[in-house]
């Protein structure tokens, strides 16, 4: 939950007043033009920018004291991975965040290897991970965040680099974290396809919250998407196209889903 | 201008223990004054190719000519800035390689280190703002502190002082938003319809190449496995998928069509267009 929150950047203000409630175990997908505050905004959530305001994670309101006990609610996954490498091999680097803990070595191997099987990965653990294709990367960034047992994930441009595949495996993978384990996603991105894996919809622009539903409802507002700029995903401007000539009664994103509509 | 790779092959790290190779035998011939893409998973050597063409890279088997140029294993290319100025490139992300304080110094800063005079420079840079639609107030800007279309044009601008005969971009859209993604549709089809530049693409981003390519090459094993208009290579959905690269959505609905009904549609550029078969077939 954000309330009332200020934000100045070079004296320039970028949010005013702004307030948002995220609810939990929901997949939420930020969305909007390039500079309209996506990514400032999480990272004033995750306290790496100071801001006026209030802002409360799991219930607990943010403050000096307990930034700490919050950043531990939160685990954030960033656009290039390898800039957060440390380790030689990728059990290393799952490892690294949980030694600083000063957990265990048994109880650390096996942590590892619970998210490994989780995320199929057990079979590059011992490859260096500088070595790896860009989306395998990206789910080594995610087991180390993980192990942590972060209550929220936020990604912030994540899959922007990854190849095809890898990019629908990795949206599957985060499907099932949101459905299985119950974790709260934030998904930043630009590309607006993106959005039909998870559940609601956040379009900002300027500072401020132009949408903000279920996906149904926000890509009903062509109009609003039209004079922003922005294009619809292709399912959503499908369906739109569709129950306009009466073919279809609502919005449909599963392309099998709407060819069995069709052609009942 | 003629760009033409015959058998080409690139190993890395050649007669190291590292070598390894990523391209062989690769024969292209780049549409002149037209758009070319070249798809392909990360890793296949997209980037490799499109660096051969302006000789930042030089094949370890095989040639490649550029008009008057031929670049080959182990010669020396004579007057390399010329082939350079004919073949401008554009880096993924360019903005993270501006280093000056205002976009004049940005976009003047390689003509005057090949000595421009004043006058020419002025006349190239004010004519380059115009062909990308950044109006003279932008000269004087922190270049830094602009949008990341701004920050596309800017760089795209830098290139264009040159005057090269062929724009080359190496994954152009990574990082922008649909509306920024359709300004630079609509930029790019003016350069090749309006200047008659050649323009080469390398992307992942099949969506946005639909909508503006004239020839598809389609790189995997090291080698093209398919090549032709944009009907002709995305119509392949089954072999793309089988060498990871995905198909334009609207493509991939109408192939669905296809496999789980069993009804043809024909290739569609745009959605209405495409609802108007789909009401034929099912009302």
């Amino acid at each position: 939950m954000i309330k009332d929150l200020n934000f100045k950047y070079h004296n320039k203000p970028i949010f005013n007043n702004f307030n948002l409630t995220i609810k939990k175990g929901t997949w939420v997908t930020v969305i909007g033009p390039n500079g309209g505050g996506k990514s400032t905004l999480i990272k004033i959530i995750v306290g790496l920018l100071p801001a006026e305001g209030y802002i409360a994670v799991d219930n607990i309101l943010k403050n000096k004291d307990n930034i700490k006990e919050i950043r531990k609610k939160i685990g954030v996954i960033f656009e290039n991975p390898e800039n957060t490498f440390v380790a030689e091999t990728v059990m290393d680097e799952i490892a690294f965040a949980l030694e600083n803990l000063e957990m265990n070595k048994e109880e650390i191997k096996q942590k590892i290897m619970e998210v490994s099987e989780y995320l199929n990965i057990t079979d590059i653990l011992e490859k260096n991970p500088f070595q790896l294709s860009g989306g395998q990367k990206q789910l080594v960034a995610l087991a180390s965040v993980l192990v942590l047992e972060p209550k929220i994930l936020i990604l912030d441009e994540a899959i922007n680099r990854v190849d095809y595949l890898d990019r629908e495996n990795i949206l599957k993978v985060l499907q099932k974290l949101n459905k299985e384990k119950g974790i709260t996603i934030i998904n930043i991105t630009h590309d607006i396809e993106e959005a039909l894996y998870g559940d609601d919809v956040i379009l900002i622009d300027n500072g401020k919250i132009i949408l903000n539903g279920s996906k149904e409802l926000v890509f009903k507002e062509e109009k609003i998407f039209n004079k922003i700029g922005l294009d619809l995903p292709f399912m959503a401007e499908l369906s739109l196209n569709l129950m306009y000539y009466d073919l279809v009664d609502r919005m449909i994103f599963d392309m099998d889903e709407m060819v069995d509509t069709l052609w009942k | 201008m003629e760009i033409k790779f015959e058998n080409v092959g690139y190993i890395y790290n050649e007669k190291t223990p590292l070598a390894k190779e990523v391209l062989k035998d690769l024969n292209i011939e780049i549409k002149p004054n037209q758009i070319n893409a070249i798809i392909g998973k990360s890793g296949s050597g997209k980037t490799t190719i499109i660096e051969m063409i302006n000789a930042l890279i030089i094949p370890t088997t095989g040639r490649i000519k550029v008009d008057n140029f031929l670049i080959e294993p182990e010669k020396r290319i004579v007057n390399i800035e010329l082939l350079r100025f004919q073949v401008g490139l554009i880096f993924e992300f360019p903005e993270e390689q501006f280093f000056n304080s205002t976009v004049e110094k940005e976009i003047s800063f390689g003509l005057k280190t090949f000595k421009y005079k004043t006058d020419e420079i002025n006349k190239r840079v004010k004519n380059a703002l115009q062909m990308v639609g950044l109006d003279e107030s932008y000269l004087s800007r922190n270049p830094h502190t602009l949008s990341s279309g701004e920050k596309r044009k800017v760089a795209i601008t830098s290139i264009l002082v040159f005057n090269p005969k062929v724009i080359i971009f190496d994954e152009p859209t990574v990082g922008l938003d649909s509306n920024s993604k359709n300004n630079l549709i609509r930029l790019i089809k003016m350069l090749k319809n309006k200047y008659h530049k050649t323009i080469v693409i390398v992307s992942q981003d099949v969506d946005f190449l639909h909508k503006l390519v004239d020839y598809i090459f389609v790189l995997s094993d090291k080698k093209i496995i398919l090549e032709g208009n944009k009907y002709e290579v995305f119509s392949q959905v089954e072999k793309l998928k089988e060498h990871g690269i995905g198909v334009p959505k609207i493509i991939e609905f109408t192939h669905k069509i296809l496999v789980n009904k069993g009804v043809k549609m024909g290739y569609r550029d745009e959605i209405k267009d495409l609802i108007k078969d789909i009401y034929r077939h099912v009302t």
